[in-house]
């Protein structure tokens, strides 16, 4: 076959099946039963009855099959959409609910508290304790703190106008994208450099809160944060920004940032508020010696 | 003329009834459509160019829709299913195009 195109070589054989594909569109059965009705000497194919019949037949399968298809097509979109829109409303509907609870756990929560301080007052030993476990709710974050401090803003870099707009469900690039690693850097960076409270986007941070990744979602004690993250640290602005940014690994992520167009900004602020930190569990409690007070130490582990 | 009402008819049956597909089945659809369209492309022309032949016709149909769907079938069997549809749309894709534009030369003779 090489040897017919002498200047064609090995390409010769791609080039000849793409050429066959290219040329011969129509199947060459026609022009040899064609051949061959010309050489029995006919003029033109009888137009037989049974074979109008029979292609008439095939163009009723050739419609039904399209049909079908394109019914099917239609009733998996919308299967598609329905099934989103009931998780949705699913969705919906359950964090209606937790945040229902979450408000319902809140109030018995200082009621517990309420209850437990005025029994706790009366003896001194109590008093102690109630010391003790302010100092406590201090640390865990148990209590909604305001003053001035820093106000960190991480983003995901902005879609690029050049970006091909017509590969729709092409991902962004991962490089791109805020990650857990990146907050959990920049939190402790902060409580190195001596921040007393720090939420992000509104939820509080305490001694076991944990920053992951699910999916495309980061998760602050398992409750998901979105793009834009704002960091915000309660302490002396003046000394948290000197060390925040002496950071070694703070100033790597400012680098990483510029290089692949995330927003890292932050921001000295006169007057910040952070909430408390939602639920400590109660992971620990022990029988207090004296009978009088039998009750268990409501100290918050979580 | 005949033909084109049997598939008007077809689409118009399939349509009202709505009939079920075995789930088997169903991922085979799509391409044995396109094997379809290309055999009734290549009748159509085959007509204009006054070769027509009935059983030519419904042999390549069927041999069509058949072979489409095993190529599909096969490839998902040794887990190249999408590669091989996508090659088996590609090469009768460009059968229907160059059908198409025959049919055209013929119609409006340019």
């Amino acid at each position: 076959m090489t040897s017919a195109r002498p200047a064609g070589g090995v390409r010769s054989l791609g080039a000849s099946l793409l050429d066959d594909v290219l040329a011969e569109t129509l199947d060459p059965a026609y022009a040899q039963a064609a051949a061959a009705r010309a050489a029995r000497g006919e003029q033109r194919a009888p137009s037989r009855r049974g074979g109008q019949v029979l292609v008439a037949l095939v163009m009723v399968v050739a419609g039904l099959l399209i049909a079908v298809t394109y019914d099917q097509a239609a009733a998996k979109a919308q299967g598609r959409q329905e099934v989103r829109a009931a998780l949705v409303r699913d969705i919906q509907a359950r964090s209606e609910l937790g945040d229902e609870l979450a408000g319902q756990l809140d109030e018995l929560r200082v009621e517990v508290s309420r209850t437990s301080d005025d029994l706790l007052a009366a003896t001194t030993e109590g008093q102690r304790a109630l010391d003790a476990l302010a100092r406590a709710e201090q640390g865990t974050a148990a209590l909604a703190v305001t003053g001035p401090g820093l106000l960190i803003t991480l983003a995901n870099a902005e879609a690029e106008a050049d970006d091909d707009p017509v590969g729709g469900t092409s991902e962004a690039d991962p490089r791109g994208r805020v990650q857990d690693g990146d907050l959990q850097l920049v939190v402790n960076a902060l409580w190195a450099a001596g921040a007393e409270a720090i939420s992000i986007n509104g939820q509080r941070l305490g001694p076991t809160s944990a920053i992951r990744f699910a999916g495309e979602a980061v998760l602050v004690d398992f409750r998901p944060v979105t793009n834009p993250y704002e960091v915000r640290a309660i302490g002396d602005p003046d000394a948290l920004a000197r060390e925040f940014l002496l950071d070694a690994e703070v100033q790597s992520l400012a680098a990483v940032s510029l290089n692949f167009g995330l927003r890292f900004d932050f921001a000295k602020e006169e007057e910040l508020s952070l909430p408390a930190a939602g639920s400590p569990e109660l992971r620990s409690a022990e029988l207090l010696d004296t009978r009088r007070a039998a009750g268990t130490d409501p100290t918050p582990g979580g | 003329m005949i033909p084109i009402l049997g598939l008007a008819a077809g689409v118009l049956l399939g349509l009202v009834f709505d009939p079920t597909v075995p789930l088997w089945l169903q991922p085979y659809l799509p391409i044995a459509v396109v094997a379809a369209l290309d055999a009734v492309f290549g009748g159509f022309r085959a007509r204009l160019d006054g070769i027509f032949d009935a059983k030519v016709f419904v042999i390549s149909f069927v041999s069509n829709v058949v072979v489409a769907a095993l190529i599909v079938f096969l490839g998902d069997q040794l887990g190249v299913g999408a590669q091989l549809s996508t090659a088996v749309v590609v090469v009768l894709g460009i059968r229907i195009f160059g059908n198409a534009a025959a049919i055209r030369r013929h119609v409006f003779r340019a």
